[in-house]
């Protein structure tokens, strides 16, 4: 095998620490969205290069699995942005927050 | 059993609930602009029914219990039904039966309303799920099938603001938490290979990433804290509960969070037990402690926050996150426990009672919206002169949450606390004491300002709506009748428990 497997374990921890900290940064829904797929991707890294470093496909089936799902995600997701413009004229995510923390 | 259904039919109350929602699908695809909300309640409550007496029926009769040669696993181990899956099942369908009867009457007027029985469906169709999944992504699979209905569910009222903000809020969280939980299941499938839990204990025994391991541990508990609004992840709560229409905080607040809880129990008892020392063995990631300290953080913000409140729909929000830290103790009394089936079905049994009590008290709070009376404690003055009935059947909620004798809640919390002093951990029997103490105080202020408080507002009740009546008395009846029936139900939640030891 040409690359070793704590590489991938790097790589993935971090797009894994890029999506978190778009998450805490981020204002605009869309980003955040955006950096939620970054931390969901970061979780299929891991699983292709593991299913290949265990010679099984239990992961690689896990991660079209996670695709689909992400993609169920952010269609729920925009449907709720949409709403979210429609009540507050904008897609801050902290411009909602009428109700006290 | 002499003759003997095919195995697949013990998957029935979730298929039931399945094509509920797919038949609401077809009635509104015939008439997309139906507002026949009696047929559209109807067809969800009888499916939601069928599926409760189906579940009620499969676990009576023994299936994939001991006593018929125990668990029933399907689709290549993808899925399992046993006991507790039975159990948690029921308390979903009862949930779902009681929410779409409410919401009859709550919704009425809006549109969509074949889309929103649909959606209800569909997530209790994952919930029941989370219940026989078997493996990490099944696991997965279900708990995104009952969240992203959920997400759609808690903004249904398009045009409040409110509702969008609790909807944004839990959906924001929720995909974080999902992202979390996806991460920490790939890093558990680095570490063994495996997804199928009982691989995935055996592979983990003697693997050589525990560091790796011991992150995704707490990354996948992580994003069980969320589903079941524990410490750190609860903070969606009081804003989801909120904002929803009341029935779908009932919803939320009951059924999914048993349905987190369940998958939680399977995960940590059949997948992570050697990892804990749960088996004998040497102690690597100690999870076990790691629900000690959350479930003793949950009862008390949960508890303390609740207490603070001025609007009694945001207590009982915070109220239920205390109540996640009372069920985590079965997880956090593993440890040192002789009976471990004792012990988890404590937590089973306040999670099936919780399903009615709480269930009771957020429908009450949709009485309450749909007369528009207001929100804080103060709206509630004088109540008890109005819908004596609908108090009454508030005041056995408030106080079976608070753990009095009046209801089912009374037992289990006497089940938790005896599954503390069993395995010792004090500090967790100390915590659910206080916060019991504690919680009397809030749930009373409640109960004070219904029957005894004089109304600050003139407010005439001018309607009884049938359906959130019916839903709240059969609740409260239920909790009430679980006080001396506590006995029956229990043994098949420990015999449901111990089969995972």
């Amino acid at each position: 095998m040409a690359i070793q497997v704590q590489y991938y374990l790097l790589l993935s921890a971090a797009m894994f620490c890029i999506g978190l900290f778009g998450i805490l940064t981020r204002r605009n829904a869309l980003l955040f969205l955006m950096s939620v797929e970054l931390m969901l991707n970061a979780a299929n890294v891991n699983l292709v290069a593991f299913s290949f470093q265990y010679g099984n496909i239990t992961g690689q089936v896990f991660s079209l699995f996670t695709m689909a799902l992400a993609a169920a995600e952010v269609a729920v997701g925009i449907g709720i942005i949409l709403v979210l413009y429609r009540n507050f004229k904008d897609v801050d995510v902290t411009k909602a927050a009428t109700m006290r923390w | 059993m002499a003759t003997t259904l095919p195995t697949w039919t013990a998957l029935g109350p979730a298929l039931l609930l399945g094509i509920t929602a797919l038949v609401l699908l077809i009635v509104d695809s015939i008439d997309p602009d139906t507002s026949n909300s009696t047929l559209l309640a109807g067809l969800s409550t009888v499916g939601s029914l069928a599926a409760f007496l189906f579940a009620g029926w499969l676990l009576v009769s023994g299936t994939g219990q001991p006593q018929t040669g125990g668990a029933i696993t399907l689709f290549d181990d993808q899925l399992v039904v046993d006991g507790m899956s039975l159990f948690f099942a029921l308390i979903v369908t009862s949930v779902a039966t009681l929410v779409t009867v409410a919401s009859h009457d709550y919704i009425a007027d809006q549109p969509y309303q074949a889309e929103y029985y649909s959606l209800v469906m569909m997530a209790a169709t994952g919930m029941t799920l989370m219940g026989s999944a078997n493996s990490l992504a099944t696991g997965f699979v279900s708990l995104e099938l009952a969240s992203l209905p959920s997400y759609a569910l808690v903004t249904f009222l398009k045009k409040n603001r409110g509702s969008v903000e609790a909807g944004l809020k839990y959906f924001l969280i929720g995909a974080l938490s999902s992202a979390v939980l996806a991460y920490g299941i790939s890093l558990v499938y680095a570490a063994s290979g495996h997804l199928q839990f009982d691989a995935v204990a055996s592979a983990v025994a003697n693997t050589e990433f525990v560091g790796v391991l011991g992150i995704g541990v707490l990354f996948v508990l992580g994003g069980f804290a969320f589903k079941t609004a524990s410490v750190p992840f609860h903070f969606w709560a009081p804003e989801a509960y909120e904002g929803a229409p009341a029935p779908i905080s009932a919803f939320l607040s009951s059924a999914s969070k048993a349905a987190g809880f369940v998958l939680a129990f399977r995960v940590f008892t059949t997948a992570f037990p050697e990892l804990a020392g749960l088996a004998g063995g040497p102690v690597t990631v100690d999870w076990v402690l790691a629900v000690e300290v959350l479930a003793v953080l949950t009862m008390f913000v949960g508890n303390f926050a609740a207490a603070t409140q001025e609007k009694v729909k945001r207590m009982l929000a915070y109220s239920s996150v205390g109540h996640a830290g009372y069920v985590l103790i079965g997880l956090a009394a593993l440890g040192g426990a002789p009976d471990k089936g004792f012990v988890l079905g404590a937590s089973m049994m306040h999670l099936f009672i919780y399903g009615f009590m709480n269930t009771g008290a957020f429908l009450f709070i949709g009485l309450t919206e749909y007369w528009d009376i207001g929100r804080t404690f103060q709206d509630f003055n004088g109540l008890a002169k109005q819908a004596p009935l609908a108090s009454v059947a508030m005041t056995v909620f408030l106080f079976s949450l608070a753990g009095l004798p009046i209801g089912g809640g009374f037992f289990s919390k006497f089940y938790l606390l005896a599954a503390t002093a069993q395995s010792g951990t004090w500090i967790l029997g100390a915590a659910l004491i206080i916060n019991s103490a504690l919680s009397l105080f809030y749930y009373t202020r409640v109960v004070k300002a219904m029957w005894i408080e004089e109304p600050v507002n003139d407010f005439e009740i001018d309607s009884y709506p049938a359906g959130i009546y019916t839903a709240v008395i059969v609740a409260a009846v239920i909790t009430f009748l679980l006080l001396p029936a506590f006995g029956l139900l229990s043994p098949s939640a420990v015999t449901g428990a111990a089969a995972l030891f």
